[in-house]
This record gives structure tokens, C-alpha cells and sequence, in this order.
């Protein structure tokens, strides 16, 4: 990847060329001196991981001690954390959460941000406005009441009262997806009218195939955000262990199951995978997604 | 935006008018109807019972102003508020400043730009429980790989989760460590800056610290505003971080939320939203925990209204209105 | 304007009775003993505690032996479920039949709130002999003349001392007094050359194990109440306390202890400190023997009561206990008071549970009874047990807030925060009579 004189496209840095030859040593030293300190970053940003994988694969005698490097490489604890936690059950109660939110954000959030990006209504602005409103509300200004209520229906101790408001609103991928659909031309959709489309045959045949990476994003992050999420699981399925999901479950970990360090890291190891494997293969929605939060209006 | 025939429903044809109001009705169902009931109603509810001492137990009894006034006689409330207040001076500040600084960093590079970025960004996809615990390993004192780093040079490493002066930096660490969303959003902003700009700059002589002086940073403010209000938001909602880093630091066998360990050490993590779990869910004050959620309701409203203005202005500017 | 404040007021009476009626369900406290089951009831019985690992393994035999009377009935025992998630559980509808409570902090709030059934009806339904108890057990299980628990054993708090690090110090009788405990505390703390702690004799840190103010307390002879209000600041024992303690803080240097701390293990972990041979003494309950038995063969340690500030008070020390109550909403309230009076009176039961995980038994007969083991370093507590020098919590309506309050004043005292200790202590003092009168009860 070099500096070309043309404007690089997005993802290339962009620097202004060096014309003149006096400049070029300046220009090499400058250049040794940025990649060092973007290195330095990048290994910064690594190490505390480095430091959990080894920690996680050392001996339980070792991980008591301050060596940084295993001495024996005891691969057996990816696997043994299992039998220490019910580490299957919480698995399968995180992806439970995060798929089902995730597909009822999908089911609820597509039609709404088409709405407010592509129709034209009065109120709209107000209906956007109180989007963003929601979305910046901290969970625990609305925690007491919601719990009341979901205690009420006999609902606390399940994923339900996580789960459900997925189904119906989810501020956040409304306002992402919104973001996305702006950017298709009007003029797609309007043909489409013209051409007798109903305004959900419009939705179904143009917008979403056109706003695929905006919507992948969207379930991206959605997926991500119940999957970290601490405080929803903490309110509602804290006393009903089979409930847990794993970032609930992660938290008790150093003390409760597992006393060694090695065992907690190695669990707080496997946690971060699914964010990485996504990350790999769904990167540039990732950070479309990302910058579309941001930048665009 | 290019003129089409019919691009709205023209003005006198009823049937297609109502067509198109059942459409965004339709549409709009599910949304209107979730924000009802989960922030709507909930919102009204929480003021209401703000006025009332409730156990969830025993029905909400009518106690007037007794939450609100109690506020000032509470002393861990007065603790939370200001360790909330730090971390809205100290984590905005430090949040914006770094992520503008690794994406300015990144921005410049030419190789290995990828790599680099991917590196700085991953950790902010890691669950919070999780980073704040990786943090708490990594930071340990005796024997934690940071502590046993700084050991070559002679250097006793902070008590981070232990000591009070340092447990709030300790998560300011690990916020910093997760900015990556942030740092992505300025890079992208970054590189969006018309090259024109800078060759103009740089034909008035301008080096490169003054080009990202006098170019970059004014071009892309609107962004770094955001990061800001992002920020704030942020240390306001903060939460997770502290519960997870006060019971790990505790040591305490139980670390999920005890009431005892909240904030440990001495406090210094008790934050607002921490603390008004513990009211409403620890101590089942609802009453008073719904006063204090009022109270956050009111700050955060004028944080978003700052935001709200901000995106306003910015969409007017770049597509004529529509918009917002 | 009018109008406006009408249709607000209109729109809170509407939101009051929605929220009347989500609470509706708990009702008003259920004075009726509900019937014993019958003897072919096929039911589940659904019992919380915080117990884990090897005491898990040993309460769920002790809740079995429930079947010999009645076989009908399952019991599903879920372990490491602390006063926060009981309470949690309570409010919220997933109730279990039995909680038990490892301390009786919250003993006030269970009974004053109603999230503990009263067991007054089953106790005159049944003509149970409450003084079959030791009376500061009675205490305990009680707030105000309303008993809404019972207790299954008792945990009764002495010193724990490691003999061979004594030894080594020159000490050859346990403390007594706080003047002799600051002074083997000195003998047997190591410091390295750049003044960082070893190994520590006693560490003062409050919030440290089981430096807890509440376990504290009998040893200064600290009063928590005067006349129906907290009285920290009028007790001299509470100052006492502070100031014993500081002067340990600064012996050791205020960082250095912080540094030393830190890196020690956690209390329910074989990496704890004692079991390390990093402390020489410490405070903590009878149930410690088991666990340095079990995990720390190699540490030899003695019991005694705890030294005390005035020589007189010696042998007295702070009790507290497990408790089961059969909180509101519970399905078998029946059958769960049977399993409660079981745990509370069948000496077998009792006595073998003791034995088990080292508990002091909460009975008479059972404490008498020539099948409990009592070794050496267990006979303390059973004779502390035995004498009437017990204290018991101070039981408020406000949960272990008072507990918090003194724990935080503490470790703000230690670090050298707090100007003035009496002032601090007032201001302590008010703090918790706010929260009691917010609490109203």
C-alpha cells in the first residue's frame, strides 16, 4: 500500500505526498518514527490478552506465582473450566438471549427505520428525536418500574423480559439501520413506487437488499451488546443460576467456581472468542457500521 | 436528490394518502407500542413512584418529598455522585483524547495499517465483564504481570482495585483499553478530510503539526463532539466496569453484586448507577432508587438535547434537512 | 394551568393503583399456620443457602435425613445463594420454600418487611420449646417480638493463632488483652529491608476476613444502641476499637499494609492467609477448624477466645448463625416448616451436621450430647457457646446498611482520612438513625 497522487479510497491512509528531495530523509525518519509508535500501540492493545492466554495455560501451581511465561503448557484447562462451571448451560442460555434478540430486533427495527429514513409522515422528526432519546437513556432509569412489572407477569428469573423488548424496539438498530437506508437514493425507492410497488414490497425488494451490510452490521452489534451485557442478566436472572448467561456467569468466576487464576483467565479467554470470529469475518460491516454511528447525521 | 414523478403521494388523492398513513402506521406499529411500554410508561412510573416508599413487598405508600430530601443526608449518594462527576470530567476527557490520538497515529500509517487497527479495535468487542477481569489479572498487585514489568525497573506497581486513590484510574484503564469504537468513528472522520485542504495548507508552508492543528481537528470537531457526548453518556451509564473491578478487588468469595462489596475499595467505585442498584435491588428501596433514576433522567436528557443539537445542526449543513 | 395539574394528578392515582396492583400478590401478612403434609403429598421443597463445595455436599446429606419422616417429599437444594439473591428472589416471586441466611444481618428487615414469613401460629399450632435454644440464639432469630426464623447452628468467633509462628516470637500463651495482642502482633511480623511486610502477626484491617465491626465488637464491650438510637460515638468501645486498630495500621505503615494485603489470598480459598502461614493470628468462626483440616494440614494452630480490652470481659465473643425462614410467597409453607423445625430441633440431624462442617450446635441437648466430636481447637467455641457472655447482632430494619456505615468509617479512619475520630463517629451515629427513620419500621 503506497501513497498514490490519486485520493486513496477510504481505508487507505491518506497523506500528503513528499515532493522534494530534501524532504526525503525527513520523510524516512518520519515514517520510522510513526510506524514505531502505531506499533507500539497495537502491541499495547495486545498484551493484557497475551498476558490472560498465558496465564490461562499455566499450571495451577504457576499461575499463583508472578512468572509471565508458562513453564508447562497445560492446554487441559480450555477443557476442564467445564467441568468446574456449567459452562455448556450458560452457552447456551447467552446464545438463546442473543440470537432471539438479535432476530426480533430484525423482525421490529427494519420496518421502523424505513420508516423514519424513507417515508415521508408528520411527526417524524419527533418519532427520530424520541429514538435517540431512548437510546441514550441509561437501563437503570427505567429498571425499577420494568422490574416491578416483569415480577408481577412472574417473568424475573427467565431471559424473557431480556428477550422481549427486542421484539417490538430497540432504539440503537433503529437508529443504525436508519443511518444505513438514508444513504440508498430516494430515486430507487420512488421507482419502485411508480412501478406499483406497495411501500412493503418496496421495503422487501429494494431496501433491504440494498441496505444487506447496513442490516448485517445492525445484527452484529445487537448480537454483540446482549452477549456482553451485564446489567440485564444481573437484574433479571441473578438469584436463578440456571439462567446465567456467560459475561454474568464470567463475573463470579474469580471466587466463586474457580479460585486459580488460570481458570479464570482461561474462561474469560473463551468469552472474547466469539467477538473476535466475528470481527474476522465480518469485518468491514463492523466498521461501516461503527463509523455510520458517528459521522453521518 | 433527483425529481421523480409521484415521489410523495400527491396531495388530493385520499386512497393512496391513506394507503400511505396505514403503511407508516404499520411500520411504525411495533416500535410505537415497545417505546410505550418500555420507556413511556416506565418513565412515568419511575417519577410517580419517586414519591413513594415501596419494597415491592408491601404497596407503594405516598411519602411526599422524603427520597428527594433524603438525598442530601446520605452519604454514600454524595460519594456516588462524585465518583460519577470524576468520571465524567476524567474519562471524557481522557476517552476523546486518546482515541483521537491512536486515530491520528493510524491515520498516518502506511503499512501494516490493518493489523494495526484491527489490534486497537478488538478489545472494545470484548464483554465488559471480561476486559474489566483481564485488567484486574493483568494490574494485581505481587505478582500480576504488570507488577512483575515495572519490578525490572525497580517500580512497585499501584494498588489498582485496591487501593481508593487508584481504583478509579484502574478503570479509566480499562475504559481506554475499550475505546476502540471511538477511535474508529475519528479515523473514519480523519480520512474523510478533503486531501485539497491539506495540500492548501501545506503550499502556505504549514508542517505536519500544524496541518492536523489547523485542518484536521477543525474539520472533523463535529465527530470529536460526539466522542464527547458519547463519553459522558458513557461514564453517566458506568457500571459494569465497577461493580465487576470493586468485587474482584474485594476478594470476596460471592463477587456478583454483593451489598457488601459494592464499591469496594472504600467506595471508590460506588458509582450513581451502581449505588441506585444497590438501593433499588440490594436494599429493595424502590422508592428512593426511582428518585435517584429521576435525577439520572434529567442529566442525561440535557446531555442528549446537547447531542440532538449537535446532530441537528450537522445534518442541515450536509443534506439540506430532511433529516433530523 | 388547572386543568393541567388535574389530568397529572389523574395520570399518577392511575399509575399508583398499576403499581398497587403488581404488589397485590404478596397480600398482607399471612398470620395462619398453613397444615403439615400429609404422609402420600408427593412434593418438591426448594431450599436456597450460600453454602458451596465440601458444606454444600454436607447440608444436602443433613437436609436429607428430612426424607426418614417424610419420603414423600424431594428436596432440591441450590447452594451459594447469598442474602442478596434471597432477598432478590423474595421481592421478585421466585421464591424458595427455606432460605437460609448465613449471617443474621438482615434478621430485621426479613421480619420487619414481611419477606420472611411469621412463625409465631406454627410455634403455638406445634407448643414448641423456644428455650430449648440458647437465649442469644432466641435473640437473634427475632426482631421486635416477631420470630420469622429459626436457627440450624451456630457460629460462634474466636482468635485463631498459629503456634509455630508464635513460638518462633517468643510467645508462648495466646494474647489476653489488647496490650499483649499488639504486642505478639509485633513479634511475629516480618519485614523485609525496604519495609515491606513478610509475614504480618494480626492484621487490623476492618473489612479484612472476618474483621468485621459486628464480629468486633464484644471485644472492646462496643455498644451499638443508646436509648433506641445509635450510640457509636457514646460508647467508649467503639472508640477503643478505632484507636486499637490505628495504632496496629501505623505500626505496620499504612501503604505497606495496603501493599501486604492486597496480595493476600481469598477467604473461602485455600489460598487464604492463615492457611499460608502469611498471618499469625486472626479472628474468625468455629467452621475455620474444618477448613484448616482440611486444607492446611501442615498449620499447626490453637484456639482461645479473643483478647479483650477490659481483662474482665474475657471469654465473652460474638455469635450469629445461620437462620431459615420461610419467606413470603414460599408454595409449601406446610411442609416447609417442618423441614425447618427438623433442622432446628432433631439432635441426630444437628449433631452430625456439626460434626461435618464444624458448626456450634444451636440446642442444649445437641451441644450436649456425647456424639459431638470436640477436639482440641472446636472445644473453645463449644465452651464459649456454653457461657452467657454472648453477643448477638445489633438487629436493625435496615439490613447490614449500620454494618456498612461502621466498616466504611473504619477504613476511612485507617487511611488516615478522618480528622477527628469522635466527630466522625457522630456523624456515623446520624447516618444510621437517618436510615432507620427512612425505613420506618
Amino acid at each position: 500500500m503506497t501513497a498514490t497522487l490519486t485520493k486513496p479510497p477510504v481505508d487507505v491512509p491518506a497523506e500528503p505526498e513528499q515532493p522534494r528531495r530534501k524532504r526525503d530523509v525527513a520523510g524516512i525518519l518520519n515514517w520510522v518514527a510513526t510506524h514505531a509508535i502505531g506499533l507500539a500501540l497495537g502491541l499495547m492493545f495486545a498484551t493484557p490478552v497475551v498476558f490472560v492466554f498465558l496465564t490461562a495455560v499455566m499450571s495451577d501451581d504457576q499461575a499463583f506465582t508472578s512468572n509471565l511465561w508458562p513453564r508447562e503448557w497445560h492446554w487441559g484447562n480450555f477443557v476442564e473450566v467445564f467441568d468446574k462451571a456449567p459452562l455448556f448451560q450458560y452457552l447456551i442460555n447467552s446464545l438463546t438471549y442473543s440470537l432471539l434478540a438479535t432476530l426480533g430486533m430484525l423482525i421490529s427495527s427494519i420496518p421502523a427505520a424505513y420508516a423514519l429514513a424513507k417515508l415521508k409522515w408528520r411527526g417524524r422528526n419527533v418519532a427520530f428525536l424520541l429514538v435517540i432519546g431512548a437510546m441514550m437513556l441509561p437501563p437503570q432509569v427505567v429498571a425499577v418500574p420494568l422490574y416491578d412489572t416483569w415480577s408481577s407477569l412472574g417473568l424475573t428469573g427467565t431471559l424473557v423480559p431480556l428477550i422481549a423488548p427486542y421484539f417490538l424496539f430497540d432504539a440503537f438498530s433503529i437508529f443504525l439501520l436508519r443511518q444505513f437506508m438514508l444513504t440508498i437514493p430516494q430515486s430507487y425507492v420512488d421507482a419502485a413506487r411508480v412501478d406499483g410497488c406497495s411501500e412493503f414490497q418496496a421495503l422487501v425488494r429494494i431496501i433491504i437488499p440494498m441496505a444487506k451490510p447496513g442490516i448485517a452490521a445492525t445484527a452484529l452489534f445487537c448480537f454483540l451488546f446482549t452477549w456482553n451485557d451485564y446489567f440485564g442478566p444481573l437484574l433479571y436472572t441473578g438469584e436463578v443460576k440456571d439462567q446465567w448467561t456467560l459475561s454474568l456467569a464470567l463475573a463470579t468466576f474469580k471466587g466463586m467456581h474457580i479460585v486459580q487464576w488460570n481458570s479464570s483467565m482461561a474462561v474469560t479467554f473463551l468469552t472474547m472468542i466469539p467477538a473476535v470470529v466475528l470481527f474476522v469475518f465480518a469485518q468491514k460491516s463492523f466498521v461501516k457500521g461503527i463509523t455510520f454511528t458517528g459521522v453521518k447525521g | 436528490m433527483t425529481a421523480t414523478l409521484g415521489a410523495k403521494p400527491a396531495p388530493g388523492r385520499g386512497r393512496a394518502r391513506s394507503r400511505h398513513r396505514l403503511a407508516v402506521l404499520g411500520f411504525m406499529a411495533p416500535a410505537i407500542i415497545g417505546f410505550v411500554l418500555f420507556f413511556g410508561y416506565p418513565l412515568v412510573t419511575t417519577v410517580v413512584l419517586s414519591f413513594t416508599k415501596y419494597d415491592l413487598i408491601n404497596p407503594p405508600e405516598f411519602n411526599g418529598l422524603d427520597n428527594y430530601t433524603f438525598m442530601f443526608k446520605d452519604p454514600l449518594l454524595i460519594k456516588a455522585i462524585t465518583n460519577t462527576l470524576w468520571f465524567v470530567v476524567v474519562l471524557t476527557i481522557a476517552r476523546t483524547v486518546f482515541a483521537l490520538g491512536v486515530a491520528s497515529v493510524i491515520a498516518r500509517l502506511k503499512s501494516g495499517v490493518g493489523l494495526i487497527r484491527t489490534l486497537c479495535y478488538l478489545p472494545s468487542l470484548a464483554p465488559p465483564v471480561a476486559a474489566t477481569l483481564v485488567f484486574f489479572m493483568v494490574m494485581r498487585p505481587n505478582g500480576g504481570p504488570l507488577d512483575s514489568v515495572l519490578g525490572w525497573f525497580g517500580v512497585d506497581a499501584p494498588l489498582f482495585f485496591s487501593d481508593p486513590a487508584w481504583a478509579k484510574p484502574g478503570i479509566t484503564a480499562i475504559m481506554l483499553w475499550i475505546s476502540g469504537d471511538l477511535m474508529i468513528i475519528i479515523l473514519a472522520a480523519i480520512l474523510d478530510v478533503p486531501q485539497e485542504q491539506y495540500e492548501a495548507a501545506e503550499l502556505d508552508g504549514a508542517g505536519p503539526i500544524r496541518r492536523w492543528w489547523h485542518v484536521t481537528l477543525p474539520t472533523i470537531s463535529p465527530v470529536l463532539l460526539f466522542g464527547i457526548v458519547n463519553s459522558v453518556i458513557l461514564a453517566l451509564q458506568l457500571f459494569t466496569q465497577a461493580v465487576v473491578a470493586g468485587s474482584a478487588g474485594s476478594g470476596a468469595a460471592d463477587a456478583t453484586g454483593s451489598t457488601k462489596y459494592l464499591g469496594f475499595p472504600d467506595n471508590s467505585t460506588l458509582t450513581f448507577p451502581v449505588y441506585l442498584y444497590t438501593q433499588g435491588f440490594r436494599y429493595f428501596d424502590m422508592g428512593y432508587a426511582a428518585a435517584m433514576a429521576t435525577v439520572l433522567f434529567i442529566i442525561s436528557f440535557a446531555v442528549t438535547i446537547v447531542l440532538v443539537q449537535r446532530m441537528r445542526k450537522n445534518s442541515t449543513a450536509e443534506e439540506g434537512g430532511p433529516g433530523a | 394551568m388547572r386543568k393541567h395539574t388535574r389530568a397529572a394528578l389523574l395520570c399518577v392515582a392511575a399509575a399508583l393503583t398499576l403499581t398497587a396492583c403488581a404488589a397485590g400478590k404478596g397480600g398482607g401478612a399471612n398470620s395462619d399456620a398453613a397444615a403439615a403434609p400429609g404422609k402420600d403429598d408427593k412434593l418438591t421443597l426448594t431450599v436456597w443457602s450460600n453454602y458451596s463445595d465440601r458444606e454444600y455436599e454436607e447440608v444436602t446429606k443433613a437436609l436429607k435425613t428430612f426424607n426418614q419422616k417424610f419420603p414423600n417429599i424431594e428436596i432440591k437444594h441450590e447452594g451459594s445463594q447469598d442474602d442478596d439473591k434471597i432477598t432478590a428472589g423474595i421481592r421478585s416471586g421466585n421464591t424458595p420454600d427455606v432460605a437460609l441466611s448465613f449471617t443474621t444481618d438482615n434478621i430485621g428487615q426479613f421480619c420487619s418487611s414481611g419477606a420472611f414469613q411469621p412463625l409465631k401460629a406454627y410455634i403455638d399450632r406445634d407448643k414448641v420449646d423456644l428455650n430449648q435454644l440458647t437465649p442469644a440464639v432466641q435473640k437473634y432469630t427475632e426482631y421486635k417480638g416477631n420470630r420469622c426464623a429459626m436457627p440450624m447452628l451456630t457460629d460462634v468467633y474466636a482468635m485463631y493463632y498459629n503456634k509455630d509462628m508464635l513460638s518462633a516470637a517468643g510467645i508462648t500463651t495466646p494474647p489476653k488483652t489488647l496490650d499483649e495482642l499488639y504486642d505478639a502482633a509485633v513479634k511475629a511480623t516480618k519485614k523485609a529491608p525496604n519495609g515491606d511486610i513478610e509475614v504480618a502477626g494480626y492484621l487490623p484491617t476492618m473489612g479484612f476476613y472476618a474483621n468485621r465491626p459486628t464480629i468486633l465488637a464484644p471485644t472492646f464491650g462496643a455498644e451499638w444502641e443508646k436509648d433506641g438510637k445509635s450510640g457509636l460515638a457514646s460508647s467508649p468501645g467503639f472508640t477503643e476499637m478505632m484507636t486499637f486498630q490505628k495504632k496496629l495500621v501505623d505500626f505496620y505503615g499504612y501503604d505497606a499494609l495496603e501493599r501486604f494485603r492486597a496480595g493476600l489470598g481469598q477467604e473461602y480459598s485455600a489460598d487464604h492467609a492463615f492457611h499460608q502461614g502469611k498471618i499469625a493470628m486472626m479472628v474468625d468462626g468455629e467452621y475455620r477448624t474444618a477448613f484448616l483440616k482440611a486444607q492446611a494440614p501442615q498449620i499447626k494452630f490453637g484456639t482461645a477466645p479473643f483478647p479483650t480490652w477490659k481483662p474482665a470481659d474475657y471469654g465473652t465473643a460474638f455469635t450469629t448463625g445461620t437462620i431459615m425462614g420461610i419467606p413470603k410467597g414460599a408454595k409449601n409453607p406446610g411442609a416447609a416448616w417442618e423441614l425447618i423445625k427438623h433442622l432446628t430441633f432433631d439432635t441426630d440431624t444437628i449433631v452430625g451436621l456439626s460434626n461435618a462442617i464444624k458448626n456450634v450446635p444451636s440446642t442444649k441437648a445437641a451441644m450436649e450430647s456425647p456424639k459431638l466430636e470436640v477436639d482440641e481447637q472446636f472445644k473453645t467455641f463449644i465452651d464459649l457457646a456454653k457461657s452467657d457472655k454472648l453477643k448477638g447482632n445489633p438487629v436493625t430494619p435496615i439490613g447490614d446498611a449500620h454494618i456498612k456505615a461502621v466498616t466504611d468509617f473504619s477504613v476511612s479512619y485507617q487511611s488516615g482520612k478522618v480528622p477527628d475520630l469522635a466527630a466522625g463517629l457522630k456523624e456515623v451515629d446520624k447516618n444510621i438513625d437517618d436510615l432507620i427513620a427512612k425505613s420506618g419500621k
